[in-house]
């Protein structure tokens, strides 16, 4: 059966000589698989329709239980601004990472889609200057749209003012929450009002408008290191795009 | 017994990349069928290249020897060092035989989401080479797809600081092809990229 759809590129894996296997967000089947003929060969028909990110229309040939075929994919946004700047293309891979990590295939969710596209088209456009607040910004507004986010404003249990962020519990948790039995002696990460007050705002503005919040260095990397905890502990694993991110930015060899 | 001999020789076949199980069957009895000695031969061949291949100790280049033929080569250009992410690559540059100087191969590229960072490829190896053997352009070769951009960009900021000259080999549309096939992304890399003529 064909059908068609629209759809974000999230990961290929080559498979075989010539072909990929195409992991797509879409806007009416959630996350999907699909696999696409050829398309390594100089001369595909697919040109740069599969590279990740790019926003097509899709046509599929096969049951959606199995893996389909890319019969034709047409670009209607390639995102290439993306791709072709380094630091934001490992931040959206970041991204990529939640959501391939944390969403189960195959559940459609348009307002996910659509929430998604809004981040990418928002990165593109968006200055040099604001980018490394504007992807911890794009992180957490996801985590939000996926029910994910840590909750740093107020204890998590009774509502209590606290600086202290447990990983384990995903949230803020007052002296006298942690010290009950779940909670006692579990590692915290003690926060400041700057990242409880830019966390804040980076969910509640309207996304446009969230180039106006301009953290300092140092809460950008406080609450950086504190979503990889908080997201390495949801997945019993470290994201590998964190730590590429990591190695990637470390200090390199002076040259001679 | 045969029938164990001729189904552990489509398993086997069946491994490699491209071959189903009924391309390994067809492949299997056209082994049966061949002269003993080219069948032996062949296995032969494999066995040796698996005993005797390595990677050269200067560019990743699969060669027999400690250094490959290329590297060895008194008629190259050693100021130039064209980088490609696999040894297939590599042979392809070759044979089009219009680049004199040497290679480096990385022996893959850089994936954030698959977890394949510049530590898992010969990146730094190829940085010592820039710095000590006079090297004066490199000439990036990753695959023109997202992984080996991403590559490219990272080898390129890492080497500018050196002094050396980066080039990228061309974007553009395949020789051959038509117009209306192409896509935008291709069509304004090409575009970006023209030559005065």
């Amino acid at each position: 059966m064909l059908t068609g759809t629209e759809g974000i590129v999230l990961k290929t894996q080559k498979y075989g000589d010539a072909d990929l296997i195409v992991t797509y967000l879409t806007s009416d089947r959630g996350i999907i698989n699909a696999f696409a003929k050829s398309p390594r060969k100089t001369r595909s028909r697919f040109g740069s329709s599969l590279e990740p990110l790019t926003h097509a229309r899709i046509s599929l040939w096969g049951k959606e239980q199995s893996l389909p075929r890319i019969t034709q994919a047409d670009i209607i946004n390639s995102f290439r601004q993306i791709r072709d700047n380094f630091q934001d293309f490992i931040n959206a891979s970041k991204l990529v990472e939640m959501l391939i990590s944390l969403i189960p295939e195959g559940i459609p969710n348009k307002r996910l889609f659509a929430f998604f596209l809004n981040i990418l088209n928002f990165i593109k456009s968006s200055g040099q200057e604001t980018k490394e607040a504007l992807h911890l910004i794009a992180q957490i507004r996801l985590l939000t749209a996926i029910g994910y986010a840590p909750r740093l404003k107020g204890c998590g249990k009774c509502g209590t003012r606290s600086l202290d962020f447990y990983p384990d519990s995903g949230t803020t948790l007052c002296g006298k929450c942690a010290s009950l039995p779940l909670a006692k002696g579990k590692p915290f990460i003690r926060i400041n009002n700057k990242v409880i007050h830019f966390y804040t705002h980076s969910i509640e503005w309207p996304i446009n408008i969230s180039n106006r919040l301009k953290p300092n260095p140092e809460t950008l990397t406080e609450l950086s290191g504190l979503l990889d905890k908080h997201l390495t502990y949801l997945l019993s694993k470290k994201l590998r795009s964190s730590e590429f991110l990591a190695a990637t930015t470390r200090p390199r060899p002076r040259p001679f | 017994m045969s029938g164990s001999l001729v189904e552990n020789l489509i398993n086997e076949l069946s491994r490699l990349p491209g071959i189903g199980r009924k391309t390994a069957q067809r492949l299997s009895f056209f082994i049966i069928g061949m002269p003993g000695e080219e069948a032996i031969s062949m296995a032969n061949a494999i066995i040796k290249i698996k005993e005797k291949a390595r990677f050269c100790k200067n560019c990743f280049n699969i060669t027999e020897d400690e250094v490959c033929s290329i590297c060895r080569d008194p008629g190259r250009d050693r100021s130039k060092i064209c980088v490609v992410e696999e040894p297939s690559n590599l042979i392809v540059i070759e044979n089009a035989r219009i680049f004199r100087g040497l290679y480096h191969v990385l022996l893959g590229s850089l994936s954030p989401i698959d977890g394949i960072t510049p530590e898992r490829l010969k990146i730094n190896e190829l940085t010592k080479r820039v710095k000590e053997d006079n090297v004066s352009e490199v000439i990036i070769a990753t695959n023109p797809n997202t992984k080996g951009e991403t590559t490219a960009q990272y080898i390129s900021q890492l080497l500018k600081p050196l002094g050396v000259k980066i080039t990228r080999i061309a974007y553009g549309l395949p020789i051959g092809g038509d117009i209306e096939f192409a896509d935008e992304v291709t069509i304004s890399k090409a575009l970006e990229g023209r030559n005065e003529m």
